[in-house]
């Protein structure tokens, strides 16, 4: 059945009020519910994952919830699921997912392995201090060409990075 | 039978009986398992397969499609830690890449995509590490992985996300139980950051004081990091089981080998023996050969025999699904049969 309001989703909240004696229903899919209202988003299951995402304050758009545009998944998926739809979701709900990260590993920044390919992406700042775990092994295993390659490669990426102002 | 990780000892073989790397894996813009569609599935099913031949300049391994695997065998695998128990169910799309001396195991469309594990005896992070980092790598470079440059690795579950890295010990530690030291200990451990659990048992139990330790936090660290703090605390907690070995030798030793001793008894003439009380038998023995007071049996046949008295891997000794009575009286019959050799 679809929701009697916005006639796009499946109605999944039935509503029926009976007042003075007088009955009415409402067949309504979960957002225009809760536009309307009519009843709280009932966490199903006490998560781990849902608690700590009420903690974060939602951006209060009542505009219908975000998606995935690759996978069509919602944070309301992931609070049902305690998982994410596919790598994409990543990007989507950046916002909502960074303080999540920091409550559950005290940090969202990324320090280690980087695939070869997802090198180029990374802040100039973190292939500096990449290089210079480099130069030291090089040096330490006194790999002294190797160490001054590295060392122009580290000068090059500085030099750029104060050439763009920063 | 179980190959390379239970029948070695490694490094502090006494106490550690292995250490697991595992790295979590996916594609970039395919669905996680959870959320794929039946195609989409076995696609990634299609490129784990198409992984084996790059895989074999590491290793020689074998592409196994789990819905083709036999129910029994799959929770054999369980048992061996080479795949998750949530593995051997619903296992139309599930896959599993796993090298002939069983010491690489990659998991597909588990939780992730790809769940890359490596396995050794004794205490060996470091080199157990390196050889996940290889595998990771050859993958790499066949594949395109979901990273992003600010969070890391992606997961399905952001547990995992960063590093996707947990690395886990397996510790035997017999004396710090017979001490009453063992909840002490294990709650500091939990204060470092990391979780404990025991390995075999329902909730809070743990038959044979077997328990795993491992990282929960992956993501805002390097991996070497991550593992050279669990190390350091594993290596306090191996310092603690060795004291309290000592300490036992020391103060008690009549005692302590009055309970080896009727383990001993109990293990080699008992005719019905269920899993949990072997387990803790078998836990107390090898305590006894650690310490001495044991000679003439072979270390290694006590911790190969703490997996073969398994349900599944009794059952597949006998070819069948057995019922619990019958497994029971199979398992006191085994492990008389092999420790009287």
């Amino acid at each position: 059945m679809l929701c009697e309001k916005c006639q796009k989703e499946a109605a999944s909240v039935h509503v029926v009020k009976i007042i003075n004696g007088q009955k009415t229903e409402a067949h309504l899919c979960q957002n225009c519910a809760r536009e309307l209202g009519e009843f709280g988003l009932s966490v199903d299951l006490p998560n781990l994952f849902a608690s700590l995402f009420d903690y974060t304050p939602f951006s209060g758009k009542l505009a219908g919830p975000k998606q995935c545009p690759t996978c069509r998944s919602t944070m309301e998926d992931f609070r049902q699921l305690n998982q994410f739809g596919c790598s994409d979701c990543y990007e989507t709900f950046r916002e909502e997912i960074e303080p999540l990260l920091r409550r559950l590993h005290g940090s969202s920044h990324h320090e280690g392995k980087v695939p070869a390919q997802g090198y180029a992406a990374l802040s100039a700042e973190r292939q500096v201090r990449m290089l210079r775990d480099r130069l030291q092994q090089a040096i330490n295993m006194e790999n002294y060409e190797e160490a001054a390659r590295i060392r122009d490669q580290i000068r090059a990426l500085e030099r750029q990075a104060h050439g763009e102002g920063k | 039978m179980s190959k390379s990780w239970t029948k070695k000892d490694g490094p502090q073989g006494d106490i550690c009986l292995g250490t697991r790397i595992r790295l979590a894996r996916n594609l970039a813009k395919v669905p996680f398992p959870a959320t794929a569609n039946r195609e989409q599935a076995k696609k990634v099913l299609k490129t784990a397969k198409e992984l084996v031949e790059s895989l074999n300049q590491l290793a020689p391994v074998t592409f196994y499609e789990l819905a083709e695997v036999d129910e029994l065998e799959r929770q054999v695998l369980m048992e061996k830690h080479l795949i998750s128990p949530e593995h051997t169910k619903k296992t139309s799309t599930k896959g599993l890449i796993l090298s002939e001396n069983e010491d690489i195991s990659i998991m597909v469309n588990e939780e992730d995509h790809f769940r890359i594990q490596v396995l050794m005896p004794g205490l060996q992070l470091q080199a157990a590490w390196e050889l996940a980092d290889r595998v990771d790598d050859l993958i790499e470079s066949q594949v395109e992985y979901a990273f992003d440059p600010d969070i890391g690795y992606l997961t399905a579950c952001p547990t995992n996300v960063g590093t996707g890295m947990r690395g886990s010990l397996m510790l035997h530690l017999p004396g710090l139980a017979k001490i009453n030291q063992l909840e002490n200990v294990l709650r500091s451990v939990s204060q470092f950051g990391l979780a404990v659990r025991g390995l075999y048992g329902e909730g809070s139990e743990s038959y044979g004081c077997i328990y795993q330790i491992s990282n929960q936090v992956s993501l805002g660290d390097s991996e070497a990091d991550m593992l050279e703090h669990l190390a350091r605390v594993t290596s306090q907690i191996i310092t603690s089981e060795r004291q309290a070995r000592q300490y036992l030798q020391e103060h008690s030793p009549a005692e302590c080998e009055d309970q080896v001793y009727r383990a001993y008894g109990l293990l080699t003439h008992a005719r019905i023996i269920s899993t949990q009380e072997a387990m803790d038998l078998l836990s107390t023995v090898m305590l006894g050969i650690d310490l001495g007071m044991i000679r003439d049996l072979d270390r290694g046949l006590v911790k190969q025999l703490m997996v073969e008295i398994r349900a599944a891997h009794l059952q597949k000794m006998m070819g069948q699904s057995l019922p619990a009575q019958e497994r029971d009286r199979l398992r006191a019959s085994l492990i008389r049969d092999r420790l009287s050799r």
